[in-house]
């Protein structure tokens, strides 16, 4: 049977859509005149699938043919499925005509192993050479790199590409070992180490990069997961760690059966959240958990960790210097900007903070702004823990957290 | 006292200038002469473009550069009744610049979260946007948008489009931003035909549909999550959602 583009489009992007990655943010704007194409600092959305995830780039494999056999995922060899490929040249076209159209910011390039290692990151590096030498085009691009392919491919994937990626999978060596065999940590991570020192080389900022980990499919513990992300983020090795829900796509002893489990999407939004406090606010790993701890199902983790901090509290909001401000529960960034903005002018009391559009409903318990303090609650961890428990503040709607993979923001 | 004005911005400074110079008491500012019985002095501004050009200066000597943006950026919101608000914001900034920072005076914190809206609102336009490819290789988009930012998307597919021919169409506003070659500029458009697209066209949106399918993961099927992104005013001329 023949595969029209429609059946091979649907194949390849429906087997790439487990990566989570989105990002197209963070590029140099690099416009130039007469050429197709222009990255844009903040990422552009395009549009948003039924699962609520944003589109922003054409995200898709060249190949979903693979050699290798990784329990959890959908394209290991031992599974019978239709297998398909495009060329690289019909993928630029269809990158073109979907950049025109303004459906893409980009494209996001991945594929299983044709063959071997090389020669899969030869076919990938050819569709980016016929999109940025023969098309002259500068859109957003992000490439897999293919952990084993040889040195000189990787560089020029730096040079062609605005992020690349290589996906640790599994939170630790033991799980890889379990479910990767071919895989081992240090071969994941060596391509982005190569990636980040060679590029280094060439101007003091490294090439982007990320890197996806699934969650749920394996025994380890938020703290294990945090540390690790901390760890990547402290090296400056990556600018973004993504936690990938585990979705059973196989049957396999050592993984949850698929008719009965669900992809864990609140520990997902949890991690999230950790996460961007460990980016944004200036947490480390272990004030957020303690050794072997996951994290609360009930409260965000900022809220956790002032709930178990109560001698830190109450934060002046007159006062306080931004690094303090953005640590009360309910207050993120934006909060604390027009904080900072408005307290030049006047002493804030609650009910300017109010008119500024803050909401108290989490932060009351919190702070103290000028004579005003929540009188109602005393501040024993106990009895605010009941009343942020009691007006459900605590409680996501399901239906909205999985906003958490764009903002986190807490 | 009300103020009637044309629209235009050259319209409002020539309002700014007789407001300082003639000292005029403002209750309301508007567009369109009001068909109810007012019992209230009423004053029609004509648009004079030596009253504009001075005021302009006025501006550009009092205002940072930021703040002169803000003033274009308020006005592009033409849905809201922005003009007593605007006159505000220029009231205070000719008397004290340092205090257009105040937030906590509820007309310039109502000033800087329009503007926000409208910021965010150009965001979400530079990827809901959909272009249609026409016989000659043109690129034509249609949009309808709360506040006017064909200013804002004209320049952004500017830097992205290369040579490519494009216009940007607003329908409610019968407006058109027009790149052809080294032509650009922003045009009024009194009446349309409909365009021939060009024979790809048809295969790349069916192609934008199917990869728009395979994307979303049946497990995590969140509908709701989907509209709060893009919510259904968004989705008119975006062919992913045309069932
Ligand atoms: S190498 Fe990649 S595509 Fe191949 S089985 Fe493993 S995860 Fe899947």
């Amino acid at each position: 049977m023949k595969l029209t583009t429609e059946d091979k489009l649907s194949i390849l992007a429906g087997s790439a859509k487990y990566d989570v990655s989105c990002s197209s943010s963070g590029s140099e704007n690099n416009y130039k005149t007469g050429e197709l194409g222009c990255a844009h600092n903040s990422g552009i959305c395009h549009s948003f699938t039924s699962d609520g995830r944003c589109i922003s780039l054409l995200k898709i494999l060249l190949s979903n043919v693979c050699v290798y056999d990784c329990a959890y995922c959908i394209n290991r060899v031992s599974n019978d499925i239709v297998r398909t490929a495009f060329g690289p040249r019909e993928l630029a076209d269809l990158t073109i005509n979907f950049y025109k159209r303004n459906y893409i910011e980009g494209l996001f390039l991945s594929s299983g192993i044709i063959k071997n290692e090389d020669h899969t990151m030869h076919l990938l590096l050819q569709t980016l050479r016929i999109l940025r030498h023969e098309y002259r085009f500068n859109g957003y691009i992000h490439v897999k790199l293919i952990p084993g392919a040889s040195k000189e491919l990787i560089e020029e994937a730096t040079l062609l590409a605005h992020r690349v990626s290589s996906n640790i999978e599994l939170p630790s060596s033991k799980s890889l070992a379990l479910l990767a065999p071919d895989k081992t940590k240090e071969k994941l991570l060596s391509p982005l180490k190569y990636a980040r020192d060679i590029s280094l080389q060439r101007s003091a900022k490294p090439i982007s990069m990320s890197t996806q980990m699934i969650i749920g499919a394996t025994g380890e513990s938020d703290f294990e997961i945090l540390k690790l992300s901390a760890s990547l983020y402290q090296k400056a090795l990556l600018k973004r760690v993504y936690y990938s829900a585990y979705i059973a796509v196989n049957n396999h002893k050592h993984l949850p059966v698929p008719e009965l489990s669900k992809p864990p999407l609140l520990r997902e939004h949890r991690l999230y959240q950790a996460d961007w406090l460990l980016r944004f606010y200036g947490f480390s790993y272990d004030e957020i958990l303690s050794e072997n701890q996951n994290l609360d199902i009930q409260f965000d983790p900022k809220t956790f960790w002032a709930l178990s901090n109560m001698h830190l509290f109450p934060i002046d909001v007159n006062h306080a210097p931004k690094e303090i401000l953005v640590r009360i529960p309910g207050i993120g960034i934006r909060g604390a900007l027009k904080i900072l903005q408005a307290r030049r002018f006047k002493q804030l009391n609650f009910e300017d903070l109010l008119t500024l559009k803050i909401s108290l409903k989490k932060a009351r318990y919190f702070i103290v702004a000028g004579k005003d303090f929540y009188r109602a609650t005393s501040l024993y961890t106990e009895k605010i823990k009941l009343a942020l428990i009691h007006q459900g503040s605590n409680i996501i709607q399901p239906s909205l957290f999985d906003m958490s993979i764009y903002t986190g923001e807490l | 006292m009300i103020l009637l004005y044309d629209g235009s911005f050259e319209g409002f400074l020539s309002l700014v200038y007789e407001v300082y110079y003639e000292k005029l008491h403002v209750n309301a500012i508007v567009k369109k002469m009001p068909e109810t019985l007012l019992f209230e002095r009423f004053h029609e501004v004509f648009t004079d473009e030596a009253k504009a050009r001075k005021v302009l200066e006025g501006i550009a000597k009092h205002f940072s550069k930021e703040q002169q943006r803000t003033i274009c950026n308020i006005f592009l919101c033409d849905t809201k009744a922005h003009e007593m608000t605007l006159l505000e914001y220029i009231r205070i900034g000719f008397k004290n610049p340092k205090e257009l920072r105040n937030i906590t005076n509820p007309s310039l914190f109502y000033i800087q979260n329009l503007e926000k809206e409208l910021l965010s609102l150009v965001h979400k336009m530079y990827g809901f946007t959909r272009f249609e490819e026409l016989e000659d290789g043109t690129l034509y988009a249609k949009i309808e948008t709360k506040f006017n930012i064909v200013p804002f998307l004209g320049d952004h597919f500017c830097k992205r489009l290369g040579n490519i021919p494009f216009i940007i169409h607003d329908i409610k506003r019968s407006l058109a931003f027009v790149k052809n070659d080294d032509l650009r500029e922003i045009r009024s458009i009194a009446s349309f035909d409909t365009p021939t697209y060009s024979e790809e066209e048809s295969h790349f949106k069916a192609l934008w549909k199917s990869f728009f399918k395979a994307a979303a993961i049946q497990s995590r099927y969140n509908p709701k999550l989907q509209q709060s992104w893009v919510p259904l005013l968004y989705r008119t001329y975006m062919s992913e959602f045309e069932v």
